[in-house]
């Protein structure tokens, strides 16, 4: 059904997904994962599968892409898009309409398919779903997983042969990846073809059926997932692959250093009469690595925000060293990493970036903190041109710069490779003693890498908390892969 | 240029760069609400919308994708009740800015300069209706005696209509010029442009 | 932040016009309350001024029958109170103070029936029946395109600006910096690079969903006119009925 032959592929204003030489046949009904390093390549086999290269992306290409007879190169998109369907990684940013109901309809609409049809392929596709509750609805206020359905819905209406995937489950709790992997069992019984792009594994283990592994742009090897299944963790670490399983996590025990204690007192906030966070005390180590995990919607954004002093409406108070600190003081003394680091670089030049708003006594330290982060030969760089990973450390130099002793890191993995993942967690490991820091994540790996203690939320409570260490791992292994095992 | 159609994604640009540049307008026009500082809008928000405006020209290479944009801010002005005078006034600007830019091959710096200035005229036709029918409108309200009318004729007076339009242009051409600074400070070193 | 142009609620909402409706409304309000057309003198001046009222109270009832009490007693009380001002505190005053208060009071009765008018098209209008309401109109889809993409784009572009504002408060740069040209760039710069690829993205699933193909797109959305809105366009048309009368000297 899917031929490509002997493609390659340079982006027209990057490096990063260059594809040397692809061949790669998929037959129909088949469920295919690729996989492989950020940068190998597989988001752009994504791409040349639904068109957008060399239709949106430009760049150069050689060889041919073939479905059935349609030349994918040389077709329009919007012929490619009514075999192919596409999900992308970020559920923000890949609806078009306001409404669930237009959106679901949205691709139908653009087929030109007559009213009435469309109004059933909506019904249908919801009922498949199982979203018919969240029809007429505002997709804003929806939640990522919610919206990562209504994307599969609108996929799942225009009916393609082909369903393509990059990243999917970058940006989910583990409910919403339960849901996108029964969305995905269900296409696979339908006997539709699905190709996935994706760094978490575990949860495609009884989808796919065949495992692509991509290198430096060409495909390294293309075995049946149950080979696949064979292979060590260890030897996914090497390939720069995610693990398969929990069991073989092990967890390096840290401790938290010095023994103070950081005291969270009337932690509740509620906003339009919904209580959103409501923690009457809770008291942390200082100098923890203090992962919080929870579903969507649990309360963990709404922690970091009350913790940083950002919302202002917010009475609680964190005491420390016999203080009692408020928001305002909390603002000073804490500093939020976003989960799109973006939105926190404003300057022109990395050295300018960490010196904005520095404590003039650091000047001193510029030069340390720069070599000690690896960001020394970046810092005449624009802090926009650099990688994620880069980014991070320079919203983590400026934090360090600015004396804050409370960070916040906000998913600070979602979306990476297992190297990157490992570099974010030595990172963190780092900062392990010198600072304390909440790391609000869904990334189990990441947790047993540099966490020292684990809190747990649950409706805005703290449904858990406790300090990490190989005996106590399974209790938050449950709740990440209570449904995978 | 061949003539070549716009496509979904020229047309998903005008889009994303028009709410760009409207939220822009919509935030300083809050400065209007005083009323006082209503002419202000004109000298403002020109200089600012150039930097969104300059970034927006870097992806405009067929004919049609400014006079969209400036129709779609004149729909914008008709939607939040400040009357239909933009959509003409925008559709004559955009369709001289268009031109504009496409003597520059869609390309020139200098000539995109020039465009944010012409495509700014849009703005001015918020302005119309404190100019034309003013003293129309008094004269309903004749009653309050010459003075009134002479002092409130005087707050707008008619040769503020072309000082707005004037102050329209040069102030969109500031603001591309600050637009392309900006630029060549950030997004060409972010890799965006 | 809602950033509430054209984002409705769909759930919560009173009396439904057609957005068709609500266009004439405001074009009707721009020709007579803004612009002020209509002749100024004898039988005339009658008319038309008893029209601009019945449509400065327009709004008022609108946005009650939406259901959105607050902003409608607000509109009625800030203009009722600028037309007091104009019509009993300007013959008072003299000079600087006569006229800031008779230009603050006349540009306020002159354009607020107008944007209150606004402000309740677009938060009673949703995208999608916007949209099909242009479409009924025989509108380009080259401008129908822009616009829906621009409606799904505000709430973007609000949240961009909300996180970068957070972030710029916890490295403590506020808007009362010393230098408003930095403020503005630190700002503009990170909110122009993350919507640009946010955009990126938005375009790229959009056109793998076959958008600006060739076929005429259709549209699920129904809207049509109910008697509600048959009673808005016959006054409207009365309106520029009696504009057209008079401008022939008929009246």
């Amino acid at each position: 059904m899917i031929e490509i032959k002997h493609v390659g592929f340079t982006y027209a204003n990057s490096d990063s997904g260059t594809l040397t030489d692809i061949s790669l046949e998929i037959k129909k009904g088949e469920c295919v994962l690729l996989c492989g390093r950020s940068g190998c390549g597989k988001t752009t086999v994504t791409r040349l599968l639904n068109g957008l290269i060399p239709h949106y992306y430009e760049g150069t290409v050689s060889g041919s892409v073939a479905i059935d007879k349609l030349e994918v190169t040389k077709a329009e998109l919007y012929e490619t898009s009514k075999i192919v369907g596409s999900v992308f990684q970020n559920p923000r940013s890949q609806f078009f309409c306001v409404d669930t109901t237009s959106e679901i309809a949205f691709g139908c609409e653009n087929m030109g398919l007559p009213v009435n049809t469309v109004r059933e392929r909506i019904a249908q596709a919801a009922q498949e779903l199982n979203v018919t509750k969240l029809l007429g609805r505002n997709i804003f206020h929806l939640s990522g997983g919610e919206k990562q359905k209504i994307a599969c819905a609108s996929i799942s209406a225009m009916q393609p042969e082909i369903f393509v995937l990059d990243e999917p489950t970058s940006n989910l709790d583990v409910n919403a990846i339960e849901d996108l992997r029964n969305t995905l069992l269900s296409w696979k019984a339908a006997g539709k073809t699905i190709v996935i792009a994706e760094h978490r594994l575990y949860w495609l283990k009884d989808i796919c059926d065949r495992v692509v592994y991509i290198q430096d742009g060409s495909i390294a090897f293309d075995i049946p997932m149950k080979a696949f299944l064979e292979f060590s963790t260890e030897h996914l670490a090497k390939l720069g692959l995610r693990s398969l399983s929990m069991e073989a996590f092990h967890v390096e025990p840290m401790e938290a250093k010095g023994g103070a204690e950081l005291i969270l007192k009337d932690y509740c906030f509620s906003f339009d009469g919904l209580q959103a966070l409501n923690i009457p005390q809770l008291s942390v180590p200082i100098g923890g690595m203090i992962a919080v995990i929870g579903l969507n919607g649990a309360g963990k954004s709404t922690f970091s925000k009350c913790f940083c002093g950002l919302e202002r409406k917010f009475k609680g108070k964190a005491v420390f060293d016999g203080t009692a600190y408020g928001r305002r003081e909390m603002l000073k003394k804490s500093y939020l990493v976003m989960q799109d680091v973006n939105h926190q670089l404003f300057c022109e030049s990395v050295m300018d970036e960490i010196q904005l708003g520095m404590d003039e006594e650091n000047m001193n330290d510029v030069d340390t903190i720069l070599k000690e982060l690896g960001l020394a030969d970046l810092s005449q760089r624009h802090p926009m041109s650099l990688s994620g990973g880069q980014k991070q450390r320079v919203a983590i130099a400026s934090a360090i710069l600015a004396n804050k002793e409370f960070l916040i890191f906000d998913e600070p993995t979602s979306g990476l490779d297992f190297q990157h993942m490992e570099q974010t967690a030595g990172l963190l490991r780092s900062l392990w003693g010198r600072k304390t820091a909440f790391i609000i994540t869904h990334d189990p790996e990441l947790i047993v890498r540099c966490c020292t203690h684990v809190l747990k939320l649950e409706q805005g409570c703290v449904a858990d908390f406790y300090p990490l260490f190989n005996e106590t791992k399974n209790r938050f292994a449950d709740f990440f892969y209570k449904n995978n095992n | 240029m061949k003539k070549e159609k716009l496509n979904g994604k020229d047309l998903m640009n005008v889009g994303i760069y028009s709410a760009i540049y409207f939220v822009i307008v919509f935030v300083i026009a809050m400065l209007g609400y005083i009323p006082i500082f209503m002419p202000l809008i004109c000298v403002i928000a020109p200089i600012i919308c150039g930097i969104p405006f300059m970034l927006f020209l870097t992806k405009v290479k067929k004919f049609g994708m400014i006079l969209i944009m400036s129709l779609i801010m004149g729909l914008m002005m008709l939607l939040t009740g400040m009357g239909y005078y933009s959509i003409i006034v925008g559709a004559i600007s955009g369709l001289a800015a268009e031109a504009v830019y496409k003597s520059g091959g869609y390309k020139s710096v200098v000539k995109a300069v020039l465009t944010s200035g012409v495509f700014s005229i849009w703005m001015w036709g918020n302005f119309i209706p404190l100019f034309t029918n003013i003293d129309q409108y008094f004269s309903t309200r004749q009653d309050y005696g010459q003075e009134y009318i002479d002092t409130l004729t005087s707050i707008m007076p008619l040769w503020m209509c072309p000082v707005l339009f004037i102050a329209a242009i040069v102030c969109g051409i500031i603001g591309g010029l600050i637009g392309k600074n900006l630029m060549k400070k950030h997004f060409v070193k972010a890799g965006i442009v | 932040m809602e950033c509430s142009i054209l984002q409705t609620n769909i759930e919560k909402r009173g009396l439904v016009f057609d957005p068709r409706t609500k266009l004439l409304l405001l074009l009707t309000m721009a020709t007579f309350v803004l612009g002020g057309a209509g002749q100024k003198i004898g039988l005339g001046r009658l008319v038309f001024s008893s029209i601009s009222s019945c449509l400065c109270v327009l709004p008022f009832v609108l946005l009650l029958a939406s259901k959105k009490k607050k902003v409608a007693f607000t509109y009625a009380v800030l203009y009722l109170v600028m037309l007091c001002v104009f019509i009993f505190v300007t013959p008072i005053t003299k000079g600087l103070l006569n006229f800031l208060i008779l230009g603050t009071a006349g540009i306020i009765t002159r354009f607020l029936p107008s944007i209150v008018l606004g402000a309740y098209v677009v938060s009673s209008t949703t995208v999608s029946e916007f949209t099909a309401a242009m479409l009924r109109m025989h509108v380009s889809e080259k401008l129908i395109i822009p616009l829906s993409v621009m409606f799904r784009f505000f709430p973007t572009v609000g949240d961009e600006f909300q996180s970068i504002n957070l972030a710029m408060r916890m490295r403590g740069i506020g808007f009362g910096g010393k230098n408003v040209g930095k403020m503005l760039e630190y700002r503009l710069i990170p909110l122009l690079s993350c919507s640009v690829k946010i955009g990126e993205e938005l375009s790229a699933a959009a056109l793998t969903r076959g958008l600006g193909g060739n076929v005429k797109r259709t549209n699920v959305c129904e809207i049509g006119f109910q008697i509600q809105d048959i009673l808005l366009i016959l006054l409207c048309g009365a309106a520029f009925f009696l504009l057209i009368l008079s401008t022939f000297g008929m009246l």
